[in-house]
C-alpha cells in the first residue's frame, strides 16, 4: 500500500522523464521490428511501414501504460484543466458572459449572506446577552394600545424590582437629552439614564474607568457619566485621561467615570417597540436615580439577566405574580399582562423578515444566473459534439470526456466565484454607504471565513449544477450518426433542447416573480409619495430647542415663556412667513399619548378606554406647517390657564369619537378625573406623524400656555417649524441669532428642511425599491438573452425545414408566425408558472406594501404583458433571420 | 495486430515472468521469445505487452533498468524481483492444478 503510494508519487514527480523513457522504449521496439522485416527481405520503407502497422496506435498504448501506472486520474485532470483553460481563452465572448453572470449571482448571494450573518447569526456583543431578557407591558387586544409593547413606568418597575425572583439583576433605561455646554457651541446629544442594574445585566464592562454602580444611582451622586466610544473619539479626541474630568452637562458639572468599548452600543433602537422613545445612537449613560415611590409615565425599558437555572415557564410565573399584584393595586388595569422577550430576539425583530426576504430574492437571482450559464454551456457543448465524437473515435472513453467537461465547468465556476467575491465586496460597500441606517450591526458585515466558505459551496454547487446536465447530454455519442450528419445540423439527442427549454421556462418564471415584487414596491413608493401628508413641506425648516435641565428652566411657566420669546424673535426674521412650534412636528418622532375621557360616555375598563395622542402647540404652528384648519379656530395667545381650557382635535379623532356630529364645543379630557375637561375649539386635517405609511391616529393639540398637569407631557424640548417666503440660505444663522438673543446657551438641534425629514423617512423604502428593481431588471435581461439564444439556435437547426416549407408555399408571414409561436409558447408557460409562484410568494411582502395588496391583479397583469412583450421582442431578430431564408440555399445545404 | 489466441491477463503476466526468470530481457525480446517458443501460436500484441510490463513493474514483481542492447542501442531491461519470483512460483502451481483438473475431466470417459 505504501509502496503503491510511493510509486504513484514517484511517477508524478518524474513524469516528464518517464514519458521520455517510455517514448524511447517504444521507439526501440519499432526499430527492432523494422530490422526483423528487413532481415526477412523487405525494403527499408516497406519494413518500416509494416512495423508501424503491427505496432498499433502509439497514443492509445501510452494511454494504457499510463493507466497501468495508476497516475492517470491526476495526470488527466491536470491535462483537462490546462485544456479547459485554453478553450476558455479561445472563446473570450462566452467566457466573459458566463463568468460575469456567475459573478453577479454569486457575489450578490455572498453579500446578502454576509449581512444575514452579521445581523442574525453572530452573537450580540454583550457578554450576558444569551441570558438577557426584556419585559414589556401588554394590553388586551382591541384596546387603544392593543398589540403594542408598552414600556414600564417608574412605579411599575419599583414594584416588580421589589418582588421579582427570576432575575439575577434587572435595570431600567430611559432616553435623556444632554445639553453639553462649555465648549464652542452648546450641543445636544442623546443618551439614556440607567439604573444600577443596567450594566451588570448586560455584562458590559468599561474600556476605561468603570460603569454605573448602585453607589452612583442615588440622589446626590448622580452627576456622573459614562461615555460611548464614538463620543469619546469625536468630542474628546480619544483623550486617555478623560476619566475623572468634569464636563458641563445640562448645566451641572458632571464627572466622567468611564468609557465603553466600541462594541457596546446598547440601546441603539434596534428592534425596540415604537412606544419606547430611544436615541438612535446612545452618546452617554448617566444614573437615573429614581427616588423611592417614584411615579411616572410608561417610558422606561426594562432589561434583566435571568438567574442561572430559571426556565422560561418559571419566568412567566414570576411575571404573572407581578401582574396579579399590580392589578390588585390598580383595579382599572385589569387585563394588562407582562411579556418577556429574549434580548437576542428583540434585537432582530424588525430585521429578520426583511433579511430573509432579501436572501430569497438574491437566491432567485442566483438561480437565474445559473440557469442562464447552464443554457450557454449546453449550447456550446452541443455544438462541440463533433469534437467529442472524433475524440471518441481516437480512443477517448466517455467518462474521460465527461470528466473533462465537468472540470471545464468547475473552472468557469471558480472564475465566476473569484469575481463574485469582488462583486460581494462592492455590494457590501454600497449597502453600507447608501443603505438605510435601520439595519443594525451593518458595520459588522464583512467577508469573513464563514461567508467565504458559503461562497465556495455556492460556486461549486453552481458549477456542478450547470456542468453535469450538459455533460451528460453532449457526450451521448453515436459515432456513425454524428459523423454522418455533417454541418450544423448535428441534432441527434432530443434531450438537449428539452433541457434548454426547461431552463428558459424556469428563467422566465423567476424573472416574473422578481419583477412583480419590484412592481408592487414601485406602486407602494408612488402611493407613499403622493399620499396626502396633511402638511405642505415646501420651504419649511424645522429644528428642536431643548431646554437644559437646570435651575433656570425648572418651572414650566418659565419654559413656556422662553419658547414664546424665541417664537416672537423668529417671527421677526424677514424671511419667515409664519412660525410656530409643537411638542413634535410631523416626521419628527413619536408623540405622547394618553387615555381620554369623554363626558356622557359610559365608564369603561382602562383596557377598553378611548385614547389619543396628546401634545402642545403654539399659535401659528398649523399655518406654518400648511395644515388646514377645517373647523373652528386655531389656539391663540389668549388661551392661558386663567381662561377656558381648550383643545384642537384632528379629523380622525373627530370621526372616531363624534361621528356625524360637529365636535366643536364638545368636551374631552385626559383620563385622570381630577384634571378638568377641555373644550374643543377647532378641527385640523389629519397629518402623517411618524411616517408616510401609517394611517393617522387621533390627535389632541393643547395650547402650550395651558399646561396644568405640569409633569406631563414634557416641555423640556419643543420642535419649531418655520415657513419661509422663499429659499433662504442664511436662515440657519438667523435662527441662531434669534435664539442667542434669548439665551446663548440654548442649543439649536436638528436644524433641517422638512422636505429632507420626509425623504429620510422613506430611505428604507427607496433603497428596497432600487435594489429590487435592479434585480428585476437583471432578471428580465437574462431571460431575454436566454430566449434569444434558444430561438436563434432553434432557427439555425430548422433552416432546412424552413426552406422546405417556403418551397411548399409558406409565406414569410407564416414563418414569422411559426417562430413567434415557438417563443410565445415557452414564454407563456414561464409566465404562467411565474404568476403562480409570484402569487404564493408576494404575500410574504405584505408588511412592506402600502396602498396596494400583495396579490394586486393590475400589477400581475402588467408584468405578465411586459414579460411577454420582452420575450417576443427577443424573438424578433431570429424570426427575421428565419424569414430571410432562401429556400434554394437552405435545401441545397441539406 | 490482435493476438491470434486470446490470452487472459493473468496468463500473460505469468508468461512474461517466466521468460525473464533466467535472465533480464527487454520488451521486444520478451515478445519474440514467447512467440518463438510457442511456435507462433502465442503472439503478444504490443498493445498488451507494454501495459502489462508496466503493470508488473507497478506491482513490484519486476524491476526495470536501462542497458545496452545487442547492437549497442539503449533499451529497457526487465528483471525478476524476489517478490516476482515468489509470484511466479505461485502462479505456476495454480496453472498446474487448473490444467490438471481440466485434463482429468476431459480425459474421463462417460
Amino acid at each position: 500500500m505504501l509502496n503503491d503510494l510511493r510509486y504513484r508519487l514517484h511517477a508524478l514527480s518524474r513524469r516528464d522523464r518517464m514519458e521520455a523513457e517510455l517514448d524511447e522504449e517504444l521507439r526501440f521496439h519499432v526499430e527492432c521490428e523494422t530490422e526483423k522485416y528487413c532481415r526477412a527481405g523487405m525494403s527499408e520503407e516497406e519494413a518500416q511501414r509494416r512495423a508501424r502497422i503491427a505496432f498499433g496506435g502509439h497514443e492509445q498504448m501510452k494511454e494504457d501504460v499510463r493507466e497501468a501506472r495508476g497516475t492517470s486520474l491526476l495526470e488527466q485532470s491536470w491535462q483537462d484543466a490546462r485544456y479547459a483553460l485554453r478553450k476558455l481563452r479561445k472563446n473570450p465572448g462566452f467566457t466573459t458572459v458566463a463568468a460575469l453572470t456567475l459573478a453577479l449571482g454569486i457575489g450578490a448571494s455572498t453579500a446578502a449572506f454576509s449581512l444575514a450573518d452579521a445581523v442574525l447569526l453572530q452573537p450580540l456583543p454583550y457578554s450576558h446577552a444569551s441570558r438577557d431578557v426584556m419585559v414589556w407591558g401588554e394590553t388586551p387586544v382591541g384596546s387603544f394600545y392593543g398589540n403594542v409593547d408598552l414600556p414600564f413606568a417608574a412605579q411599575e418597575y419599583q414594584l416588580y424590582a421589589g418582588m421579582q425572583q427570576a432575575f439575577q439583576t434587572i435595570g431600567v433605561f430611559r432616553k435623556k437629552s444632554f445639553n453639553l455646554t462649555g465648549t464652542s457651541e452648546p450641543e445636544l446629544q442623546e443618551g439614556v439614564e440607567v439604573s444600577a442594574g443596567f450594566f451588570p445585566a448586560l455584562g458590559g464592562s468599561a474600556q476605561l474607568g468603570r460603569t454605573i454602580t448602585a453607589q452612583d444611582d442615588q440622589a446626590g451622586h448622580e452627576h456622573v457619566a459614562v461615555l460611548s466610544h464614538w463620543l469619546w473619539q469625536t468630542h474628546y479626541h480619544g483623550d486617555r485621561n478623560i476619566v475623572g474630568k468634569t464636563v458641563d452637562v445640562n448645566g451641572s458639572p458632571t464627572t466622567i467615570i468611564g468609557v465603553m468599548p466600541v462594541s457596546f452600543v446598547f440601546p441603539d433602537g434596534a428592534g425596540m417597540p415604537a412606544g419606547l422613545d430611544l436615541p438612535r445612537r446612545t452618546a452617554m449613560w448617566v444614573p437615573i436615580a429614581l427616588p423611592p415611590g417614584a411615579v411616572g409615565s410608561n417610558d422606561m425599558g426594562l432589561i434583566g439577566e435571568l438567574k442561572a437555572g430559571v426556565t422560561w415557564a418559571q419566568l412567566k410565573q414570576d411575571l404573572a405574580r407581578y401582574d396579579a399584584r399590580f392589578i390588585e393595586q390598580h383595579p382599572r388595569a385589569k387585563g394588562y399582562w407582562s411579556r418577556a422577550v429574549p434580548l437576542t430576539e428583540q434585537a432582530v425583530t424588525d430585521t429578520r423578515l426583511p433579511l430573509l426576504l432579501w436572501m430569497g430574492a438574491v437566491l432567485v437571482v442566483l438561480l437565474i444566473a445559473c440557469s442562464n450559464v447552464a443554457g450557454l454551456t449546453l449550447n456550446r457543448s452541443v455544438g462541440r459534439r463533433k469534437e467529442f465524437t472524433l475524440r471518441g473515435a481516437l480512443g477517448a472513453r466517455r467518462t474521460r470526456l465527461m470528466r473533462q467537461l465537468t472540470i471545464e465547468n468547475l473552472l468557469l465556476a471558480s472564475l465566476g466565484g473569484g469575481f463574485g467575491l469582488l462583486v460581494a465586496e462592492a455590494s457590501l460597500w454600497t449597502v453600507k454607504r447608501f443603505g438605510p441606517a435601520t439595519l443594525p450591526r451593518l458595520e459588522d458585515a464583512s467577508l469573513n471565513f464563514a461567508v467565504a466558505a458559503f461562497a465556495l459551496v455556492i460556486t461549486l454547487g453552481t458549477g456542478l449544477f450547470f456542468g453535469l446536465t450538459p455533460a451528460v447530454g453532449a457526450t451521448r455519442m453515436n459515432l456513425a450518426e454524428a459523423l454522418r450528419e455533417g454541418g450544423q445540423r448535428s441534432i441527434g439527442s432530443v434531450t438537449a433542447p428539452r433541457i434548454r427549454n426547461g431552463l428558459l421556462v424556469l428563467q422566465v418564471a423567476l424573472a416574473m416573480v422578481l419583477v412583480v415584487a419590484a412592481g408592487l414596491l414601485l406602486r407602494t413608493f408612488y402611493d407613499m409619495l403622493h399620499t396626502d401628508a396633511g402638511f405642505d413641506a415646501t420651504h419649511v425648516v424645522t429644528f428642536e430647542l431643548p431646554l437644559p435641565a437646570s435651575a433656570q428652566y425648572a418651572d414650566t411657566n418659565r419654559m413656556a415663556q422662553v419658547y414664546s420669546e424665541v417664537l416672537d424673535r423668529l417671527a421677526e426674521i424677514p424671511a419667515v412667513q409664519s412660525a410656530g412650534f409643537a411638542s413634535v412636528v410631523p416626521m419628527g418622532g413619536e408623540t405622547d399619548s394618553t387615555i381620554i375621557r369623554i363626558p356622557g360616555r359610559p365608564a369603561t375598563r382602562q383596557a377598553d378606554a378611548p385614547g389619543a395622542n396628546y401634545q402642545f402647540v403654539s399659535p401659528g404652528f398649523f399655518p406654518a406647517m400648511g395644515t388646514p384648519l377645517e373647523e373652528g379656530r386655531d389656539v391663540a395667545a389668549s388661551d392661558v390657564l386663567t381662561a377656558q381650557r381648550v383643545t384642537i382635535v384632528n379629523r380622525t379623532m373627530a370621526n372616531l369619537y363624534w361621528p356625524g356630529q360637529d365636535p366643536v364645543g364638545k368636551q374631552v379630557g385626559v383620563g385622570m378625573v381630577k384634571i378638568p375637561l377641555r373644550t374643543i375649539i377647532g378641527v385640523v386635517a389629519d397629518t402623517k406623524q411618524a411616517s408616510l405609511r401609517e394611517p393617522p391616529s387621533p390627535e389632541m393639540y393643547v395650547p402650550f400656555t395651558q399646561n396644568e398637569i405640569r409633569t406631563w407631557p414634557s416641555m423640556q424640548t419643543m420642535q419649531y417649524a418655520l415657513r419661509l417666503r422663499g429659499d433662504d440660505s442664511g436662515i440657519a444663522a438667523a435662527v441662531r441669532r434669534a435664539v442667542d438673543a434669548v439665551d446663548p446657551d440654548l442649543p439649536v438641534a436638528r436644524f433641517t428642511r422638512l422636505r429632507m425629514m420626509v425623504d429620510a423617512s422613506m430611505t428604507a423604502d427607496r433603497f428596497a425599491l432600487l435594489l429590487l428593481s435592479g434585480f428585476g431588471l437583471l432578471a428580465l435581461v437574462l431571460a431575454a438573452v436566454g430566449m434569444y439564444g434558444v430561438i436563434a439556435y432553434s432557427v439555425l437547426q430548422r433552416t432546412a425545414e424552413i426552406g422546405v416549407r417556403m418551397a411548399l408555399g409558406a409565406g414569410r408571414g407564416d414563418i414569422l408566425g411559426m417562430v413567434l409561436r415557438q417563443g410565445g409558447v415557452l414564454a407563456l408557460t414561464g409566465i404562467g408558472i411565474g404568476l403562480l409562484a409570484a402569487w404564493m410568494t408576494t404575500r410574504l411582502m405584505t408588511s412592506f406594501l402600502y396602498g396596494v395588496k400583495a396579490a394586486d391583479p393590475a400589477t400581475f397583469a402588467a408584468v405578465a404583458v411586459l414579460l411577454l412583450a420582452v420575450a417576443l421582442a427577443a424573438c424578433i431578430v431570429p424570426a427575421r433571420r428565419a424569414m430571410g431564408v432562401d429556400p434554394m440555399v437552405a435545401l441545397r445545404t441539406e | 495486430m490482435p493476438p491470434s489466441s486470446d490470452l487472459m491477463q493473468g496468463t500473460l503476466d505469468m508468461l512474461i515472468l517466466k521468460s525473464i526468470a533466467l535472465k533480464p530481457q527487454h520488451g521486444w525480446a520478451i515478445a519474440q521469445r514467447i512467440q518463438q517458443i510457442s511456435k507462433d501460436v502465442l503472439q503478444i500484441g504490443q498493445g498488451s505487452l507494454y501495459p502489462a510490463l508496466h503493470r508488473l513493474e507497478y506491482k513490484g514483481w519486476i524491476r526495470a533498468q536501462w542497458g545496452a542492447s545487442e547492437n549497442n542501442r539503449r533499451a529497457r531491461y526487465y528483471a525478476l524481483t524476489a517478490a516476482g519470483r515468489k509470484q511466479l512460483e505461485a502462479e505456476l502451481e495454480n496453472w498446474e492444478r487448473l490444467t490438471g483438473a481440466v485434463n482429468l475431466v476431459l480425459k474421463a470417459s462417460y
